[in-house]
């Protein structure tokens, strides 16, 4: 057995020498998973998830880095030698592999920029939904339908990003349509109240109620309400119901789409609907 | 209302809310009743229930540290001037176990109705819990379990008049302390120009015949990394 790793393989690194670094890297990739986990647990609730994430990949490649340059002279690996060599092979690599260089350069400017954070909500090139990761060549996101996307990240930095929450807050809208016999003031008045009594319709920016049209069948109110970016789409949801059946409650309809039709021999028909 | 309790078999009213624990083998069920019905199960040997105002920014669910006072009235202060006046905030009510070692949140309810509101603009503002308050000169008369009340030294250290209609404080800082009749923290706002004030609240060792209120940043672990909030978007 001895014998056998005494196996030289190339110079004067024998099999022992190999097995060692390979023992060496598993025993440090087992450390720097353990200490990862402990830091997500001990940091999770401490620190914001982008944040912690990158803190996790720095310990982890890290410990990688800091125990492969310990045992790379063991294998024969000179660090000054790795440096030429690896000037002269980013040469190569980078002309032979373009849009791998293009994602890593990409990614690394999202990194810096921060157009998108772990956890925001965005559409980036017609794909909604939760960044669920930013690594080095790509970025994760989960649609809303919980589908799983890899966007390479240089399709990422050079479409237009839409990020829903990099602002804290932000504007939608409704438009109801209520009868032409109905009040439109008082209307106004009760979808108002209804959004003052919502907790996250915010105050300030104020919400804005107003007849916008006279349409074919109803006139127009159109109402812009603020919300917190991380609770708009529920406020929405819930709100247009509460507003829908307050009005009702209150006499006030939203009407079907109608038309007044006028019949050319209509006087003779009434005089006949008279006798 | 507030105090520490024993776990077993407490029951308490607060307005339209009623609280129990109710053993039941060797678990607690811990119910709130009102306009809807909260229960958790607590598993405890040796634990007591202290029910204490805390910072009012936690319903109907947390997404900001922030508290916005907009004022009734303008207090105008000249140059070099300061001032001390009463403005009341909305209470919150935490529910906690504690045991010897830690404290665990077990509910927050309250009797205000909560609202929320923008500071500053959609791009760079905060969102924070809205209150409107009256300006008081002297401490005004409270229900204990809707609001509380902040003493505030308000100093203008502009070089011209300056006019504060509302406040914005980070509430990671706050410390309440109450008793049976009251609650109150301790503020101050130093304004640095017309548009430009620094909101902080003050930490007192103790409050004579007050109890100081567990706070909900420190049941939760949150660490925090500053007290004071400067408004750079208007007073």
């Amino acid at each position: 057995m001895i014998d056998v790793l005494n196996y030289t393989l190339y110079g004067d690194v024998t099999l022992y020498d190999l097995v060692f670094v390979i023992v060496v890297m598993f025993f440090a990739s087992i450390l720097a998973r353990f200490i990862t986990a402990n830091v997500r647990r001990t940091l999770i609730d401490r620190m914001k998830r982008d944040q912690l994430e990158i803190l996790l990949k720095i310990i982890y490649f890290g410990i990688l880095i800091i125990a492969f340059v310990s045992v790379s002279p063991s294998i024969g690996i000179k660090l000054s030698g790795l440096l030429v060599a690896g000037g002269i092979a980013g040469i190569v690599i980078g002309f032979a592999s373009q849009s791998i260089v293009s994602n890593l350069i990409s990614g690394l400017f999202l990194i810096w920029e921060k157009p998108i954070k772990i956890g925001d909500q965005i559409n980036v090139d017609g794909v909604s939904g939760f960044v669920e990761d930013i690594h080095i060549m790509s970025t994760i996101v989960r649609t809303y339908d919980g589908l799983y996307v890899r966007i390479p990240n240089e399709r990422v930095f050079t479409s237009s990003i839409t990020n829903y929450v990099a602002n804290p807050v932000r504007r939608f809208e409704y438009t109801i349509g209520i009868r032409y016999a109905d009040d439109a003031e008082k209307a106004i008045e009760i979808i108002k109240k209804i959004i003052d009594e919502h907790p996250f319709a915010l105050k300030y920016p104020e919400p804005a109620v107003f007849v916008d049209s006279l349409g074919e069948s109803s006139v127009n109110i159109v109402v812009k309400i603020w919300a917190p970016s991380t609770e708009w789409y529920s406020v929405k949801m819930d709100l247009l119901w509460k507003i829908k059946k307050e009005l009702e409650d209150n006499g006030i309809e939203i009407p079907f789409p109608q038309r007044v039709i006028w019949f050319a021999n209509q006087p003779e028909f009434q005089r006949q609907q008279k006798d | 209302m507030y105090g520490t309790f024993e776990i077993s078999d407490f029951q308490a009213e607060f307005g339209n809310f009623r609280i129990k624990v109710e053993r039941d083998g060797k678990l607690y069920r811990y119910v709130r009743e009102g306009k809807e019905r909260v229960e958790n199960v607590i598993s405890s040997n040796s634990s007591k229930l202290i029910i204490n105002p805390v910072e009012p920014v936690n319903l109907p669910k947390n997404i900001t540290n922030f508290l916005q006072i907009e004022l009734s009235k303008k207090i105008i202060l000249e140059p070099g001037l300061q001032a001390e006046v009463y403005v009341k905030f909305p209470i919150e009510v935490g529910v906690f176990l504690a045991s010897k070692k830690k404290i665990e949140i077990v509910d927050v309810f309250s009797l205000q109705k909560p609202k929320y509101s923008l500071y500053g603009s959609p791009s760079d503002g905060v969102v924070c819990r809205y209150w409107e308050s009256e300006v008081f000169f002297k401490k005004p008369e409270i229900d204990p379990l809707k609001e509380g009340i902040i003493r505030l030294k308000v100093e203008n250290k502009a070089d011209e008049w300056v006019s504060l209609k509302s406040l914005v404080f980070d509430v990671y800082g706050m410390k309440i302390y109450y008793n049976s009749d009251s609650v109150i923290s301790f503020g101050e706002v130093e304004l640095k120009s017309e548009r430009v004030g620094e909101t902080t609240f003050l930490d007192r060792k103790s409050v004579k015949g007050m109890r100081k209120s567990v706070e909900l940043f420190t049941a939760r672990k949150v660490p925090i990394v500053r007290k004071s909030f400067v408004m750079e978007m208007g007073l």
